[in-house]
């Protein structure tokens, strides 16, 4: 069952098989796989639980209750950038568009080629992927509710000769409402609030919210358990304690959380690559003001994308936002601000994702472990292509007609034409001329590897330097994949869980055949002592 | 009175000065920024809340160094011109001022049903027509 911290009459001392920090991505799968083989599974989510109809199409109020922070997290370095992540049950995938791609060939190449990591075959994720695919009704965005802002981009950047396509989502009967980003509210969009948790729950998982785990507990090496304090939601203040003594610890927080969880509490950190290695997607985004009416956000925010320039590490991909948060990225205050905000059913919008070559990040312990520091240094490779996707989104909406295209760019905020565009790309960037820069899919931080020197965690997941302990995010992910994330990050967590699985049946095996020994043994030494009595002529020796 | 509490009553008298209430759009209603502010900025991180106060703070001290007067005293058309003065400096510290300034405020004031529905996004008909298609697995 789902169990909120109200409801509860005191502290919380329990035992399971499994305790598993964090229900995105990772820990849902883990919970559904392990509670569906038959052991006893425990979930600590940090962020509340929320069903469809608590999603009511405000923008500003989701931020405020869905996203760790508000959605103020932000990468310190120049420029800056936010990093919105999820806080809720499903964790980030209650609040992503609901992208659902493969893992591309050239990037698991690279993992075992770099990082030794042979034994995840493409066969086997294939056939994973496959699954999870059906789980999840994977399937390309519908064209009727595409939403016109999408199909406009496509097809004029079909006219240029630009390939692209409609998007793989985890989406049944979708009726493009516009706002997966704030919480789905027909429950359409298939994140984990929706499919793995019930589905585990269902299996007779129990899951705790409103609860951020503090300690793993650790004897002789092996991890035993997971210590956490629950939150007044309202007031922030922690309350009762949780305590979970587990035979297996699974760290699924995501490459933010999870680093600098192993951090405050000492433990995996031989190797040196705890939040070492993080790679984000930067993204661009351009408004667009067109002629006629677009009626954004109506219709999939994201649906469509335009993949010719993914060689150079450049993907475009739909995007639309409420009124809300356009607001919040335009370049400008007062009368502007909102003459330009009046002009909302006329504004387009598309964004771009960066696949990293030159830059590099890390995640380092804060002052407490709830409020970890992310680095992050966008390298001048990086900010040339993010200024290319930007000027390639710019082009695409004028040959849709767009009459001015909006940027993030200081001194092209607003392009009037070909004129403008030729301006910037003859231009060098610094990094603080883009602002309000966003990112992604945060990643590597507890990479997996074979070598125990150069990685956090086996290819297994579980952590060379802690038995038992498993980590199941996106901080195992040992590159950048380029593109989103949430398959691979569930391929790998459902992975996992085959693991764990294995290693509980043993260990149940294990103690079976202990206790089989022992009863042996017992039953031994009682004849051995009904013998010595027999020779001894003592009593019941007749 | 608290520090917030101060910021609150200052921000509730800068609302106008970031949005400008223009034809065809519902009033701005400073109360209803201000606790949304409140919240939003209770909800995120302590060094967003810090840097919210001290661009309050920056706001104030640029404008009476460069207008003579308080930004919160303003005439609408110099409020404005204030404003535009700081987004289009090359000095990005100073653009950096009212964008920091304008995250609560800008969100709360378009968050409102009344502002969606006024640019065509159809909150109360979409909220009816999702209460009505429940999607089950």
């Amino acid at each position: 069952m789902i169990v909120k911290p109200e409801s509860l009459p005191g502290d919380v001392r329990r035992e399971a098989d499994v305790v598993i920090i964090g229900s995105g991505a990772g820990g849902g799968p883990v919970a559904k796989e392990l509670a569906e083989s038959g052991h006893s599974v425990v979930v600590i989510e940090e962020g509340e639980h929320f069903s469809r109809q608590d999603f009511d199409f405000r923008a500003g109020d989701a931020l405020t209750r869905l996203y760790r922070d508000a959605g103020q997290t932000v990468t310190l370095g120049l420029p800056v950038i936010v990093v919105p992540q999820g806080k809720t049950v499903g964790g980030t995938t209650t609040v992503n568009s609901g992208t659902c791609l493969r893992i591309p060939r050239h990037v698991l190449k690279r993992w075992h080629l770099e990082h030794g990591l042979k034994d995840i075959s493409e066969d086997e994720l294939n056939l994973l992927y496959a699954a999870l695919e059906e789980y999840l009704f994977v399937k390309r965005a519908d064209p009727e509710v595409a939403g016109v802002n999408n199909l406009l981009f496509l097809e004029h950047a079909g006219r240029l000769g630009y390939g692209g396509g409609f998007l793989p989502r985890n989406a049944k009967d979708c009726e493009g409402f516009g706002v997966c980003a704030y919480g789905c509210p027909s429950g359409a969009k298939q994140s984990v609030n929706v499919s793995f948790i019930p589905d585990a729950v269902a299996a007779g998982a129990d899951v705790y919210t409103g609860c951020r785990a503090e300690r793993i507990l650790v004897r002789g090496g092996r991890a035993v358990g997971v210590c956490g304090r629950f939150t007044d939601p309202r007031t922030g203040k922690r309350t009762r304690r949780l305590e979970v003594r587990a035979s297996v610890v699974v760290l699924a927080g995501g490459a933010v959380q999870t680093p600098s969880l192993l951090m405050h509490n000492r433990i995996c950190l031989s190797s040196g690559q705890v939040g070492k290695n993080l790679s984000i997607h930067p993204c661009g985004a351009t408004l667009a003001l067109m002629p006629e009416v677009v009626g954004n956000p109506k219709g999939i925010p994201q649906s469509t994308y335009v993949d010719e320039f993914a060689p150079e590490g450049i993907m475009l991909e739909g995007v639309t936002v409420p009124p809300a948060v356009m607001a919040i990225t335009l370049p400008w205050g007062g009368r502007r601000h909102a003459e330009t905000m009046r002009d909302y059913p006329f504004i387009a919008s598309y964004g771009s994702m960066i696949s990293e070559h030159d830059s590099a990040g890390k995640v380092v312990a804060g002052p407490s472990a709830r409020q970890p520091l992310t680095f992050y240094w966008l390298g001048r490779e990086d900010l040339d292509r993010l200024k290319r996707s930007i000027l390639l989104m710019a082009e695409i909406w004028f040959a849709a007609g767009a009459r001015r295209v909006y940027t993030p760019i200081d001194g092209f905020k607003e392009l009037s034409g070909i004129r403008d565009l030729k301006r910037l790309s003859r231009a060098r960037l610094k990094r603080a001329s883009i602002y309000g820069l966003s990112a992604y899919h945060p990643m590597g931080t507890c990479r997996m590897g074979s070598d125990p020197h150069t990685s956090v965690v086996k290819s297994t997941c579980e952590t060379w330097e802690v038995e038992n302990l498993f980590i199941c995010d996106a901080s195992v992910l040992p590159t950048s994949l380029g593109v989103n994330p949430q398959l691979t990050i569930m391929a790998m967590a459902a992975r996992a869980a085959g693991f764990i699985d294995e290693k509980l049946e043993s260990a149940s095996l294990r103690e079976e055949t202990a206790g089989r020994l022992e009863r042996m043994r017992a039953r031994l030494r009682s004849e051995k002592e009904s013998v010595a009595r027999r020779l001894s002529g003592g009593p019941g020796s007749g | 009175m608290t520090m917030r509490e101060y910021f609150m009553r200052r921000l509730h008298r800068l609302v106008p000065v970031l949005i400008e209430q223009v034809e065809g759009m519902p009033p701005v209603d400073p109360d209803q920024v201000t606790a949304f502010a409140r919240e939003f900025l209770q909800a995120g991180t302590p060094a967003f809340r810090l840097l919210f106060y001290a661009m309050m703070l920056a706001l104030q001290a640029l404008c009476l160094l460069t207008r003579g007067r308080s930004v919160y005293s303003l005439p609408p058309e110099d409020g404005d011109a204030f404003v535009r003065y700081l987004y289009s400096s090359r000095i990005a510290a100073l653009g950096a001022i009212p964008t920091v300034l304008g995250i609560p405020i800008f969100m709360a004031h378009y968050n409102r049903d009344d502002v969606q529905v006024r640019l065509g996004f159809d909150v109360h008909g979409m909220r009816g027509e999702a209460a009505a298609r429940e999607v089950k697995r």
